[in-house]
């Protein structure tokens, strides 16, 4: 990687790679142009700092969680306005060469975004059926005279479910070859029990031989996703991140530091990218992208220590084969774990205690059924809007940049 | 049996609010009872007498009676392997009566007897829901497998032409050259006024009838929940049988374009026959599933909303990676079905999806259809680019006409065909729905999309002109202008082009092209003509002038024999201007050289040229290899 490279050669020389070209710049252009260039340039810098930093600043239990995805979201899309408008002010630049190739580069890199933030709208639609589902274990064992067993078979049966969508989803992400659906219902159907008989005996679920389970199995229909079966995340992100490298001294030199300004542009789209793949269920979820960020940039700092943490998160023990980073998706994890542990250790009638223990993780189920229900709308929105504002620039740009008046 | 058992609950409720009021007071608890006697002769003093007040045994034995037989009968019923609709009745009504005494005794739930009783019965209606469930799902399933799309297609066929045929008969080429002008014509509208019924009809009724105990039991959830996913896998299939694939935008973008042409083709036939068909059928059945239930509007909207979301944003997402791929000018066309599409099918979409869950479908599908809108706008810049980036170098020999020209005024012929949804496009980037049916039929000279249409002519013109000056000799300059000008005002004048871009213009272009015309004489023939003015009778000069004339008109022939004009009757034209002038000029002189008495012995030696061979010269001028064709873009 040429960062690496540069790196290697001379660390120190590196500390102030980007100031010193813009100083020299500086010496070369005495313009007003020039000087508000470069005030721009670095508020724009520092504002990514900024955000970034606060990002950053969030405690473990609410990294990736919904709120704060949804704040990462709205960072992009406040950089995404600014790097515009930065462009927009600077168009004589944008037109010429190099800029005109690193700018349009970025465009079609936002374009490769777009299957991402496809994908992730049908992954919030999957976190919206095990919601689904969660709410029919709220709804069995909540609101009840007193609970007995027919409400926890109830309960158990919608866990199945929904252990078995998260265990399906999962496998779908990690070998996109057994999406293999066919539509021959009865034998795919046939399949797909088996594998879930398999899968079932293993899972922390498993218990008794009711023959209701076996049937509701076979039944069991998760979400298609909308996107083709041999689309996968992991290779898309790799394309949004193939060549994004620091900008080289004479590049900088050509464009007058605007070549910074696109690179900085270009990883946040790969970094938020990246997050949402990692947080949210989507198909072939892979997270093995480099961020190869020159730490004397400011704003790496807080950047490459997302990075680092969300990895860190992604190879715990109990998230390795999770279907998604979210932090609801864990709680939802963790609700089924513990109802489901609940629902095999109780003996009815219930005891006073393990009422007052029933009523309590009831409790936790709502609270969770609660937070996707406040935050999933919200994201979908998001999503969509990054969407068409992604489109939009690129729109813009496409047209500012081939207007034939500019033509060489 | 059950009318007694309805009488033992009510005497049971009378008996406890009689208890409970009198709690503190035994005779206020003795007034109680006799107003209920009062009231009803089976509220008797003795029906109510103080053993059944005092006694939870007899008091509850009528509900636990009344449970061992729902719980014997609902067993019955889940032990017979036949599927519980060959008995539904039975069933159906034994799970009613299973409800109404849980919602009869819940006040009473308090009472530990009655408490255990009802935990019972929850525990018997769970069973029952679960089977209930499975019938529902099995239901839906068999229902759904019967109707086969392709082996139901006959019924779909109006108008000979199968809606799920994945083999568009007619290819239509759009080749944009010479005089074949084909615009891919929009395929034949089927009639798509068919609802389908997508289950037989007396599997709804089944359908129906469980779904009501399953929400009345509470199990409504769940009930949705299997509705959903049988119906959404049927319309994944069933768009999958119309040879639609599930494309990423980056497999859009890498499709060669002919493949993605037929993917467009076989889009808006799969859009037309779920929005127009699919669809509808799919609310009338959430309707008839879901109807007869109290909160059944909302549970038929949200159904719908699960079970066509998928469907409707795969196909939103097509049309969504077509706004978004290359601006091409050459996909022009196709764009503009795909915009078309979209803007037909918007009122289907407002129809369909008008309830609180569904309106932010009809957004997304008017959000995607302005793009359509912008992405042909950027076509056209693109057209722009292409026209005004096109080499100045790549000239015609000859001066004939320029594959660019012949290539933009065939394309923008076939664009006017599409004039109605152009003006629509190009109206200030307002795009509306409710202009479009009210939009004035007929072409318009003043509107945005003329403007832009005479702009690109204004582009191509400025990159001819630009190309003309390659052209070392003025005349032959002149000649590319005329040929191009020609072929330009012609293709507009027996065109919509021509009422687009107005009298006017074709006026003013044609008096270029007279311009051209006259330079060209000008510059080619008035030197020559300056040889055949006779000043002097002198023979020297005489002799000098001619020998002038010859060798020029000579290479004036050879040269411009090389030289292309493509319109015969252009051709015509600029032979006779110059015959009209050159001819009498040359006889004027020749009639007067023969007089000069030194020349006029052996003036035939001198005289290269007769009239007629002057005449037969010129009929060989711009007949040229060289631009023969004119190529092709």
């Amino acid at each position: 990687m040429p960062a690496t490279d540069y790196q290697g050669s001379s660390p120190s020389s590196l500390t102030n790679f980007g100031r010193s070209i813009l100083s020299f710049r500086r010496e070369q252009v005495h313009s007003m142009e020039g000087s508000t260039l470069e005030i721009e340039l670095d508020s724009f810098q520092q504002h990514v700092t900024d955000r970034f930093l606060d990002l950053s600043s969030v405690v473990q239990d609410e990294l990736l969680s919904l709120k704060w995805v949804g704040k990462l979201l709205d960072c992009f899309l406040i950089c995404q306005e600014e790097f515009k408008a930065i462009l927009h002010t600077h168009k004589a630049q944008v037109l010429k060469s190099p800029l005109d190739r690193m700018v349009s580069d970025y465009f079609e890199r936002s374009v490769k975004a777009l299957d991402v933030c496809n994908a992730i709208r049908d992954g919030v639609e999957q976190i919206r059926l095990w919601q689904k589902l969660l709410e029919i274990v709220l709804y069995a064992l909540d609101h009840q005279r007193s609970v007995g067993e027919g409400q926890f078979r109830r309960a158990k049966k919608a866990l199945i479910d929904l252990s078995i969508s998260m265990l399906e989803d999962n496998k779908e992400s990690a070998s996109i070859a057994h999406r293999n659906r066919s539509f021959g219902r009865s034998n795919g159907g046939r399949d797909k029990d088996h594998i879930h008989h398999h899968s079932h005996g293993n899972s922390h679920t498993s218990h008794g031989n009711n023959s209701y389970q076996h049937r509701s199995l076979g039944h069991f229909r998760s979400l298609s996703w909308s996107v083709s079966r041999n689309w996968s995340a992991a290779r898309q992100l790799q394309a949004i991140g193939s060549n994004i490298n620091p900008p080289k001294a004479n590049d900088l030199m050509a464009t007058n530091g605007l070549a910074m300004s696109v690179y900085i542009m270009n990883s946040i789209l790969l970094f938020v990218m990246w997050s949402l793949v990692a947080a949210i269920p989507c198909q072939d979820r892979g997270l093995q992208v480099h961020f190869t960020i020159p730490r004397s940039y400011t704003w790496s700092i807080p950047f490459l220590s997302l990075h680092e943490r969300i990895m860190e998160e992604s190879k715990k023990r109990d998230r390795k084969n999770a279907c998604g980073l979210l932090r609801e998706i864990q709680q939802i994890e963790k609700c089924v774990r513990v109802m489901s542990e609940l629902a095999d250790s109780v003996h009815f009638p219930l005891s006073e205690e393990k009422e007052g223990e029933v009523k309590q993780r009831v409790q936790e189920v709502s609270h969770v059924c609660d937070a996707l229900k406040d935050g999933l709308d919200p994201l979908e929105r998001q999503v969509r809007e990054v969407f068409h504002r992604i489109v939009r620039s690129r729109t813009e740009g496409l047209d500012s940049l081939g207007r034939p008046n500019n033509a060489e | 049996m059950s009318e007694n058992n309805g009488e033992e609950k009510l005497l049971a409720v009378a008996r406890h609010i009689a208890k409970t009021l009198g709690q503190t007071n035994n005779n206020m608890a003795d007034d109680i009872l006799q107003i209920f006697s009062n009231f009803d002769g089976r509220f008797s003093k003795e029906k109510l007498s103080d053993e059944g007040v005092g006694n939870d045994t007899v008091r509850c034995a009528a509900l636990e009676q009344t449970v061992n037989s729902l719980d014997r009968q609902i067993s019955d019923h889940l032990s017979s392997e036949n599927s519980v609709c060959c008995n539904s009745t039975a069933f159906l009504s034994t799970v009613d009566e299973l409800v109404s005494t849980i919602e009869d005794w819940s006040p009473l739930s308090d009472d530990k007897v009655v408490g255990a009783c009802l935990q019972r019965a929850d525990d018997i209606l769970q069973q029952a829901m679960f089977r209930a469930e499975e019938e529902f799902r099995s239901l839906m399933e068999i229902g759904g497998e019967s109707f086969d799309v392709t082996r139901n297609s006959d019924e779909l066929t109006q108008n000979g032409s199968s809606l799920y045929d994945s083999n568009g008969e007619e290819d239509d080429e759009e080749e944009i050259d010479g005089d074949e002008d084909v615009i891919p014509v929009a395929k034949a509208v089927v009639d798509y006024d068919v609802v389908i019924d997508a289950l037989p009809p007396a599997t709804v009724n089944d359908l129906r009838e469980i779904a009501k105990r399953m929400i009345a039991a509470g199990f409504g959830k769940e009930c949705s929940h299997v509705y959903g996913g049988c119906r959404r896998e049927f319309l994944e299939e069933s768009l999958s049988r119309l040879g639609l694939q599930k494309l990423s935008i980056s497999e859009v973008h890498k499709m060669p374009w002919q493949e993605l042409e037929d993917e467009i083709e076989r889009w808006i036939k799969a859009s037309n026959v779920a929005l127009k068909i699919l669809f509808p059928s799919e609310r009338r059945l959430c309707n008839r599933v879901f109807s007869g239930l109290s909160s059944s509007s909302a549970a038929a909207d949200l159904s719908f909303m699960e079970v066509c979301r998928g469907a409707t944003i795969q196909l939103l997402n097509f049309a969504d990676a077509v706004a978004i791929g290359s601006r091409s000018p050459e996909r022009l066309f196709r764009v503009l079905d795909v915009f078309e599409t979209m803007r037909d099918l918007i009122p289907e979409f407002e129809l369909l999806f008008s309830d609180q869950y569904c309106s932010f479908l009809v957004n997304e599908a008017i959000t995607i259809w302005k793009r359509l809108g912008e992405a042909i706008r950027g076509i056209f810049i693109e057209l722009e680019n292409l026209i005004s980036r096109d080499p100045v170098k790549a000239i015609v020999p000859g001066g004939g006409l320029h594959p660019i020209t012949r290539y933009v005024m065939n394309y923008l012929r076939a664009v006017c065909r599409s004039h109605q949804t152009l003006e629509l496009v190009f109206q200030d980037n307002a795009l509306s729905l409710k202009d479009y049916p009210k939009h004035d039929d007929r072409l318009q000279s003043n509107s945005s999309f003329s403007v832009q249409i005479s702009w690109i002519m204004d582009l191509l013109e400025r990159n001819l002109e630009a190309k003309s000056k390659i052209y070392k000799d003025p005349a032959l300059c002149s000649v590319f202008m005329m040929n191009n000008g020609r072929y330009i005002v012609q293709k507009t004048k027996d065109s919509e082009l021509g009422t687009l871009l107005g009298d006017d213009w074709i006026r003013k272009h044609s008096a270029k092209i007279r311009q051209c015309h006259m330079n060209y004489v000008r510059s080619s023939w008035n030197k020559l003509f300056g040889f055949l003015k006779v000043e002097t009778m002198a023979a020297k000069p005489m002799k000098e002038k001619l020998k002038m004339f010859n060798l020029h008109f000579e290479v004036i022939c050879r040269v411009q024999s090389q030289w292309f004009v493509f319109d015969e009757q252009l051709r015509e034209e600029l032979r006779i201007s110059i015959e009209k002038l050159l001819l009498p000029a040359y006889g004027s002189f020749i009639g007067r050289f023969r007089i000069v008495p030194e020349l006029a012995k052996n003036s035939d030696k001198y005289i290269k040229f007769g009239i007629e061979d002057v005449e037969a010269r010129l009929t060989t001028l711009f007949q040229g290899s060289g631009g023969s064709n004119g190529g092709r873009k």
